[in-house]
């Protein structure tokens, strides 16, 4: 094939599936894995390239990170440790309906910096079904708010939300550097988003005081199954928290750290048969990542990624500052409408590249970390990560919430969804914009 | 033995229209009346009498279950009078709405075995018998299968 039907088919493959994964007629996984196939049976990328190249294939650090947390929150879940820190924080807010939503919110965003927003949501959503039904309330504004929360908390760390984890693998930074640049402005997000909850929720919800008693004699402890291993998990979460704080330090990728502590609490767990472990792990997920990291693989080869670099230099004229808005405003507005998982995958060839055509002499690290190039990553995650909160089905904790309010009969329409997310999204991303100009245009720290 | 052989003519039935108060009414006559007991469903016809759905008492409580429960160990914190409030939310629905449209049925000639595979498989302790154009020609249940293999065992009823 020539250089120039290689870059057609492989644009045209990236074309059709990216439209295919949004028109959501065909599961978007195996969307994902038929363009992987197409791009090494058309010979655009070797196998060797998909499976093997640092540059073009899988990013295995993202899939061992994402395997590894899976399986250690597999092993969380029957505990009865989140039933059990949910129940306590509605009785901590005293039953009260607008201090549930902001301590619901507040927790759900601190486990969602630590774990998977997804499971996040699912582990907080049913309890937060629960205490609504026992105080009599509309469940809706509880799962928006949660569902939001979930996505602003995952933005602040590198394993909190998957884009995250996408960035500092391929631009080598560690958890330090997410936590350093990403979570103070997180916390000025939350706090702004609760102090707007505030203003609109703040008097509409009320409560008959003998429903709060439902709350008040919940008996938290009873969620408790395996107080034993919750002992070893939390261990085992501890250091595996250590490790990445440490990573850097240590010379060791995230994935390294993660899949020891899967590892660990595998052995120390006392599960015979870690099958059920393992099946429960989302494979559906992961494959995903897997066809899209060979799909863009096949771009970068054929050149079309330096070419989208190009131009976005084109339009903003080398200024770094205006391409970092660009990034982060254009990333919230594209992840809330698409998937943010293809769209960094994207995007982070493309800084790379753009990198690339600024300074022709550098590389590795020193590329990679340029002070310069460093804001274009910082906007990159908080508009892809905080970019989500803006539809219903921008990011994947808000379609989940949305299924589960239907299945209550309470179904949340993409309007209503977007008629609370959208502000506050754009709220945030404001915040963030302000952020990104202050620290690194401004003080330049 | 065969199917047929077990089986119980359908002497009572439901049309998609009925309320579902028609529903606990009949279960309770047929409980009365029959000799089996364990009754837990009952067969829908449309007007041309045709098989299209069937509704059990697991339809009713599962329609009454909050669906968050099913996943958690949630049901610790529920409380007095929860299941009875939120049976309200079923009122005014009709058998149509809550039946299991996709019905297994077994037909007539065919072995008990396959009639036990049929329920352990999908958890059922109802099945209609229809002929091999499809037409409801009685029920089979759980219970009468459980006696089948008792006399087995042991010979015939006491």
């Amino acid at each position: 094939m020539s250089p120039q039907t290689a870059f057609w088919v492989a644009t045209a493959i990236f074309i059709l599936a990216y439209a295919l994964i949004v028109s959501e007629k065909i599961h978007k996984t195996i969307v994902a894995l038929m363009g992987a196939a197409l791009m090494i049976v058309l010979g655009i990328v070797t196998q060797e390239d998909a499976l093997h190249s640092p540059e073009l294939g899988v990013d295995w650090n993202v899939i061992f990170l994402l395997f590894s947390m899976m399986v250690i929150i597999n092993i969380m879940r029957p505990t009865g440790i989140f039933e059990y820190i949910a129940v306590k924080s509605a009785k901590f807010a005293k039953g009260k309906p607008f201090m549930i939503m902001v301590v619901f919110s507040v927790v759900t965003a601190v486990i969602s910096a630590f774990l998977d927003n997804v499971t996040t949501v699912l582990l907080i959503a049913p309890v937060t079904l629960l205490i609504c039904q026992a105080l009599d309330l509309d469940v809706v504004p509880y799962l928006i708010t949660e569902a939001l929360a979930s996505n602003i908390g995952g933005t602040a760390t590198l394993i909190g939300d998957p884009p995250n984890i996408m960035i500092a693998s391929k631009a080598g930074l560690d958890f330090m550097a997410f936590l350093n640049n990403l979570a103070p402005v997180v916390v000025v997000i939350l706090i702004a988003y609760v102090i707007t909850l505030k203003f609109i929720f703040g008097n509409k919800l009320t409560v008959k005081e003998n429903l709060r008693q439902r709350i008040m004699a919940m008996d938290e402890n009873e969620a408790i199954k395996d107080p034993v291993l919750i002992k070893k998990s939390l261990f085992v979460l501890a250091i595996t928290m250590t490790g990445f704080v440490l990573h850097g330090m240590l010379h060791m990728e995230p994935a390294t750290i993660a899949l020891f502590g899967a590892a660990l609490l595998l052995l120390i767990s006392g599960i015979k048969e870690p099958h059920h472990i393992l099946s429960e792990v989302e494979w559906t997920t992961l494959f995903f990542f897997i066809g899209l990291f060979i799909i863009i693989g096949g771009v970068v080869k054929v050149g079309l990624i330096g070419l989208m670099s190009a131009k976005v230099l084109e339009l903003t004229q080398g200024n770094l500052f205006a391409t970092s808005m660009v990034v982060m405003w254009f990333s919230a507005f594209a992840s809330a409408f698409i998937d943010n998982i293809p769209y960094v995958a994207t995007m982070n060839p493309l800084i790379i590249d753009m990198a690339k055509q600024l300074w022709p002499n550098l590389q590795g690290t020193a590329l990679l970390h340029h002070p310069d190039l460093m804001p274009l990553w910082w906007s990159l995650a908080l508009g892809a990560c905080l970019g989500g909160n803006g539809t219903a089905i921008g990011a994947s904790a808000n379609v989940i919430i949305v299924g589960m309010a239907e299945k209550m009969g309470r179904p949340i329409s993409f309007k209503k969804f977007m008629l609370y997310g959208m502000p506050l999204m754009i709220e945030s991303v404001i915040i963030a914009t302000i952020y990104v100009w202050l620290r690194y245009y401004v003080f330049m720290i | 033995m065969k199917a047929r052989d077990l089986m119980v003519p359908v002497n009572a039935f439901l049309m998609p229209g009925d309320s579902l108060e028609e529903f606990s009414k009949n279960i309770r006559i047929i409980r009365s009346w029959e000799k089996t007991c364990g009754i837990r469903s009952l067969p829908v016809l449309d007007a041309g009498g045709k098989l299209v759905g069937i509704l059990s008492m697991y339809d009713i409580l599962k329609a009454v279950y909050p669906s968050y429960l099913y996943k958690t160990d949630l049901s610790l914190f529920t409380w007095d009078g929860m299941l009875e409030s939120l049976a309200t939310k079923i009122i005014g629905m009709k058998v149509g709405d809550l039946m299991t449209k996709a019905v297994i049925t077994v037909k007539d000639d065919h072995p008990l075995m396959e009639c036990v595979d049929h329920m352990l498989k999908n958890r059922i302790s109802t099945l209609p018998v229809v002929d091999h154009d499809g037409k409801l020609l009685g029920l089979i249940f759980e219970s009468d299968v459980f006696f089948a293999v008792s006399d087995a065992l042991y010979g015939g009823r006491p």
